[in-house]
Formats: C-alpha cells, sequence, structure tokens
C-alpha cells in the first residue's frame, strides 16, 4: 500500500478490518444455533387459528390473534424435525409479535406421540443486533472520523468495567455495591477523558473536577434520601431484585450521573484552558467569569439530557396505567419518582460541577504556568 | 417533606445560586417539558392518535422551549431549532425501522411481572409508542448538540464573514466531532445508570451471555443506545450544514441591501 497516503493508509485498515468483523459477526449470528443450550426454532409457515376482540366497557379496542407456527428446529436432540408452536399476537403489538417465515425463536418443546409442541420464548436477536450495532458504528465514524472510533472504544471499555464491577459485586456479596461503584467510577472517569484529551493539565483538572463533582452529588443524595428515610420514593418497580433495591438504585444514580459530569468537567475545562493559552497574562478572576458564563449556558440543557433520557422510559408504563383508569398522582408516583430522583440527584451534580471544575482548573492552570 | 420535594428544593437553590435569571429559566423550562411528556402521553391514551406524531409535536414544543425560552432567539437558536427538527425527523425513520426489525416493541416479560393487575390490551399501539420512547430518550441531547455547534459557528462567522460555506461548514464538523465524544458519553452512561438494575438481575439469575442478550428487555435498551448514538452523530452535519447556509446567505443579503 506504498502508494496510498499515509492518512488514507489508516483509514482503510480500519475500513477493512469493519468489513471483515462485521460480516465474519453476521455469517456466525446466522449459523450460530449449535452454541446455544436453549433450543431455536426457524418458522416455516403461519396460520391465524383464533381471533379475539378485546373490549374495554364495551367497546372493542384491540384483536389479539392465535397463530399455529410450524417450526424446524436448529439445534438439539430434535435438530431438522418440525415443531408445532403456537403464538398470541395483538393488533397492537403490546406483548408478543406477530412471527412470520424465517423469524428464529427460542422454544420450550414437549413431545407427545411422536409430535413436537411448545411454546415461544423470545425471538433470537443477535443477528439483527450485529446489523444496527453495525450501522451505529458506520454512522459514528462517518461522522467522527477517530472521535467516532474513540467513542465506541469508549463505550465497549465502559460496558465491560461496569460488567465486572457487577461481578465482583455479586461473587464477593460483602463489599458494599457503592464502594466497588465508586472505583469503577474512578477508572471510567480516568479511562474516558484520557482517551478525549491524552495525557494533559486540562485532563487532569477534568478528572479531578469530575470525581469530586460525582462524590459531592453522591453524597447531597444520599443524606437526603437517608434522612427522609426514601420518603416518597417507590422502589415497588424494582421488587424484581433478589437484593434491597436502595443500594443497587443509589449505584445507578452514580453511574447514571457520570456522563454528564464528565460533559460539564471538560467543556469548562476547555475552555478555560484555550483562554489561557490564547492570552497568558489572563487574571483568575477573568477565568472565573468566563467558565461561569459558559457554566449558566450549559445547565439547562444538560440538565433537560438526563430528564429525557430518564422520564421517557416510563411511558409505556404510564399509559397502561392511565388506560386502566388509575388515578393520576398514584400513577405518576409509582412510575416516575424513582426516575425523578434519578434525574434531580443528576441536575444537582451538573449545577455542582460547574463550580468545582472552575476552581479545579484553574488550580491546574495555574499549576502548568509555574511548571513551563 | 418527602426525598423528592427536598431533591428539587436543592436543584432549585443551585441552579439560581449559580446561574442567576438563566438558572432560574432553565429551571423552569425542566417543568414545562415535564408536563409537555405528560400531556404527550395523556394524548397517547386516545387509540385514533398516532404515538409517533404526538412525540414528533412534543420533540418540536420541547426544542423550543429549551432553545428559545432558556437562550433567546436569535440566529443562533433559530438554526439549532431548525436542525433539532430536522434530526428527529430523519431519527424516525431509523427508530421505526430499529424498533422493528429487532422486534422489541411493547413489554417484556420483566417489564410484564409489575403489572399483571392491569389490562394490556387498550388499543395503543406500543410498537410505536416504543419508538416515542427511543425518540424522546435523544432529543436532549440533540438539542444540546445543535446550540452547542450551531452558537461557536456564529462566532465564527462573525469573525471571518467572508468564509465560504464549505469552510464554514468544515469548521461546524470539527466542533461538532468534539462534541460527540462526551455527548455520547453522557447519554450512555445515563442510560447504563437506568438498566443498573436491570443488569444486576440478569447476574443474579446467571443469565449466560447469549441468553441475556437475546431477551427483550436486554435488546430494547441496546435499540435505545445505539439509536442516540446515531442521533448525536446525525445532528452534526446537520447542524453544520444549514448553519453554514444560513449564515453565508444572510451575509450576502446584507451586502447587497448596504449596496
Amino acid at each position: 500500500m506504498r502508494f496510498l497516503h499515509k492518512k488514507w493508509r489508516g483509514a482503510s485498515i480500519v475500513a477493512v478490518s469493519f468489513i471483515v468483523i462485521f460480516t465474519g459477526l453476521l455469517v456466525f449470528t446466522q449459523h450460530n444455533q449449535s452454541f446455544y443450550e436453549d433450543p431455536i426454532a426457524e418458522v416455516k409457515e403461519t396460520t391465524v387459528v383464533d381471533e379475539a376482540e378485546q373490549t374495554i366497557d364495551g367497546e372493542a379496542v384491540d384483536t389479539v390473534y392465535t397463530q399455529e407456527i410450524e417450526a424446524i428446529l436448529k439445534n438439539g436432540e430434535h435438530i431438522g424435525e418440525t415443531i408445532t408452536l403456537i403464538n398470541d399476537y395483538a393488533d397492537s403489538g403490546v406483548y408478543h409479535p406477530e412471527f412470520t417465515e424465517g423469524d428464529q425463536l427460542f422454544v420450550t418443546y414437549d413431545q407427545t406421540d411422536n409430535e413436537l409442541t411448545g411454546d415461544v420464548i423470545h425471538v433470537k436477536r443477535d443477528h439483527q443486533l450485529v446489523w444496527l450495532s453495525g450501522l451505529f458504528l458506520l454512522v459514528l465514524i462517518a461522522v467522527g472520523k477517530r472521535r467516532g472510533v474513540l467513542a465506541g472504544v469508549s463505550l465497549m471499555v465502559n460496558i465491560l468495567i461496569i460488567s465486572y464491577a457487577l461481578d465482583v459485586y455479586i461473587a464477593t456479596q460483602n463489599i458494599s455495591l457503592l464502594v466497588i461503584m465508586s472505583v469503577a467510577v474512578v477508572l471510567m472517569t480516568a479511562f474516558s477523558l484520557l482517551l478525549i484529551s491524552g495525557f494533559t493539565y486540562q485532563t487532569y483538572a477534568a478528572i479531578t473536577a469530575t470525581i469530586l463533582g460525582t462524590f459531592s452529588l453522591m453524597a447531597i443524595t444520599l443524606s437526603v434520601l437517608l434522612l427522609t428515610d426514601y420518603q416518597g420514593l417507590r422502589f415497588e418497580e424494582m421488587d424484581f431484585l433478589t437484593r434491597p433495591p436502595q443500594a443497587v438504585f443509589m449505584a445507578g444514580v452514580l453511574i447514571g450521573a457520570l456522563g454528564a459530569v464528565m460533559d460539564v468537567a471538560v467543556t469548562i475545562a476547555s475552555t478555560l484552558f484555550s483562554l489561557a493559552d490564547k492570552n497568558r497574562n489572563i487574571s483568575n478572576r477573568d477565568l472565573k467569569q468566563s467558565g461561569l458564563e459558559v457554566g449558566k449556558d450549559i445547565m439547562g440543557t444538560m440538565t433537560n439530557i438526563l430528564f429525557f433520557a430518564y422520564v421517557s422510559g416510563a411511558i409505556p408504563a404510564l399509559l397502561v396505567y392511565f388506560s386502566n383508569g388509575a388515578p393520576l398522582g398514584f400513577t405518576l408516583s409509582m412510575n416516575l419518582s424513582l426516575e425523578l430522583t434519578r434525574a434531580l440527584a443528576g441536575g444537582i451534580g451538573i449545577v455542582l460541577t460547574i463550580p468545582i471544575s472552575l476552581y479545579t482548573t484553574i488550580y491546574f492552570i495555574n499549576r502548568k504556568r509555574v511548571s513551563v | 417533606m418527602n426525598a423528592l420535594m427536598i431533591l428539587t428544593l436543592i436543584l432549585f437553590g443551585l441552579m439560581v445560586a449559580i446561574g442567576g435569571m438563566k438558572g432560574l429559566r432553565s429551571f423552569i423550562a425542566l417543568f414545562i417539558n415535564f408536563f409537555v411528556i405528560l400531556l404527550m402521553t395523556l394524548m397517547m391514551i386516545d387509540q385514533n392518535a398516532n404515538p409517533v406524531y404526538l412525540a414528533l409535536a412534543a420533540c418540536v414544543v420541547i426544542s423550543a422551549v429549551t432553545l428559545f425560552f432558556i437562550n433567546e432567539s436569535n440566529v443562533k437558536t433559530k438554526t439549532a431549532f431548525l436542525a433539532t427538527v430536522l434530526t428527529t425527523l430523519l431519527l424516525v425513520i431509523f427508530i421505526q425501522f430499529m424498533v422493528e426489525f429487532v422486534m422489541v416493541g411493547g413489554f417484556s416479560d420483566e417489564e410484564v411481572e409489575g403489572l399483571t393487575i392491569y389490562n394490556f390490551y387498550v388499543g395503543i399501539n406500543f410498537v410505536q409508542v416504543m419508538a416515542s420512547v427511543v425518540m424522546m430518550s435523544t432529543i436532549g441531547a440533540v438539542v444540546d448538540e445543535a446550540i452547542s455547534i450551531s452558537s461557536p459557528m456564529y462566532e465564527i462567522h462573525r469573525h471571518h464573514p467572508d468564509m465560504s460555506v464549505k469552510e464554514l461548514f468544515d469548521s461546524g464538523m470539527r466542533i461538532g466531532r468534539d462534541l460527540l465524544g462526551t455527548s455520547a458519553n453522557t447519554l450512555f452512561f445515563a442510560f447504563f445508570g437506568g438498566y443498573l438494575a436491570l443488569l444486576v438481575r440478569f447476574k443474579d439469575f446467571s443469565y449466560s451471555f447469549g441468553q441475556m442478550l437475546n431477551a427483550k428487555v436486554f435488546s430494547a435498551e441496546m435499540v435505545t443506545i445505539l439509536a442516540a448514538g446515531i442521533g448525536v452523530a446525525l445532528i452534526v452535519p446537520v447542524t453544520s450544514i444549514l448553519t453554514a447556509y444560513i449564515l453565508v446567505r444572510q451575509q450576502h443579503k446584507n451586502k447587497e441591501s448596504t449596496r
């Protein structure tokens, strides 16, 4: 590849490895049934055998169809055999979808009189997820180039850190989840911010501000929750946990706000450092003033990000409650109390991080001035 | 007093103390946006309403509140608004395709567990509801990026009024690229925080990697994360091209009128 410009060589290596990896994954997820322990069947033919109208107060609102599915098992001891499955789906798609030829499903089966019958557990989605991840990376890299690749890498590494931290939590039992997640927070902050701006004073300022900001948000939220004895928080939606939901919830608050806090710290640190680079004699007072202006500008939109990311998830449950005539106050407190707490705690973290990163950044700017 | 009220008061106090009038406006905007979501949800109950159209309308109102109420109405916020609306329209096509392709519409077994006393067949199309949820989760970040790109582009144009559309567009893309990583991170961590309980459950019941990956609730969250990533990436070129075009055209108009 001598004829290629150095810049293009890097790009073509990324492009080629991208295509190879994703083609490989797509082919693999199409043929990986034998790697699964649970039985998988591919839909061949479907017939609707029954349909029932769903009514509320005598008014038809939805239709539920029962479809009989002929499918071929793709793994296990009955591989290649035909199985008959039953699936209920509604026009509204509220629970199971309608299945069509080619869909691959995880199933359970019973054998009676040489005939296999069974139920659908859920859809095999790994192949589709690979397609979407490919699309996601493609858009990210097309727009962000090197930055897009880094965003993808950072996402994957952070998932691994969180996943490993949870493994440690489950394996040890006696270390508090909050302690483990605090360590994870420090690791993820350092990793993500070093990836963005390298080993510079600006990065150190952002890391310090993020860690201080996250832990102050933690201290405030935790003391409010403990002082009020979690009054107003409905943990019912976390009933599926086999452990105390409070600890898991607080760890979620900590992780959830981390990205936003990092964003604020990076924005302020990079603004102040570029001001200080342009004008070496700029006073601490002027730096503080400019930083505060930037902080005011981003405060509103940043708190909005967390607010929407959390509250939107509750919409489907809200719809079911409302449609069943549940009272407004009860519905909101059952479905939104945890989401709103997350958003509020995150907002407190965002706003607190503004002054915190102002002072830490000015401290690091002065250190840099002394050292240069 | 319950915990939520105290936290609300603390947030209010901090926003006003640090942000002054702008902080106050930002706090009020949060409240307005809450009522917009609530109103949208109440309107979705009507079986004849299309959830996706309602969510699109809500996104338009929300970006208007965030841009014009917290900031003010000027070229920067107007182009950011236009870019947000365009990106939302583009994104909704992606999202609807994604939700149907991975078949993650409606509720999962895990979610149904907690709702058993209620009737689910209420005539609302939950595949479209799911698409609306994904879009609404991303709108905050999309608006944030739009204004963070259009505002410095405006400053660059003010200092160098002779830059061409192409040059302005390139500088917009550079700014956007720098923002991309942190914006994506903000959303990713927000979602992880929300899903942590679910991950603990998966680990507790020792789901295999394959079982977890194919579970509806996990896939739905993957779709949300991937769609959010696509959203914060798409807004970058859309804002850059719109802002560059509008600023340069305005410049030409001004020149002609002074001649």
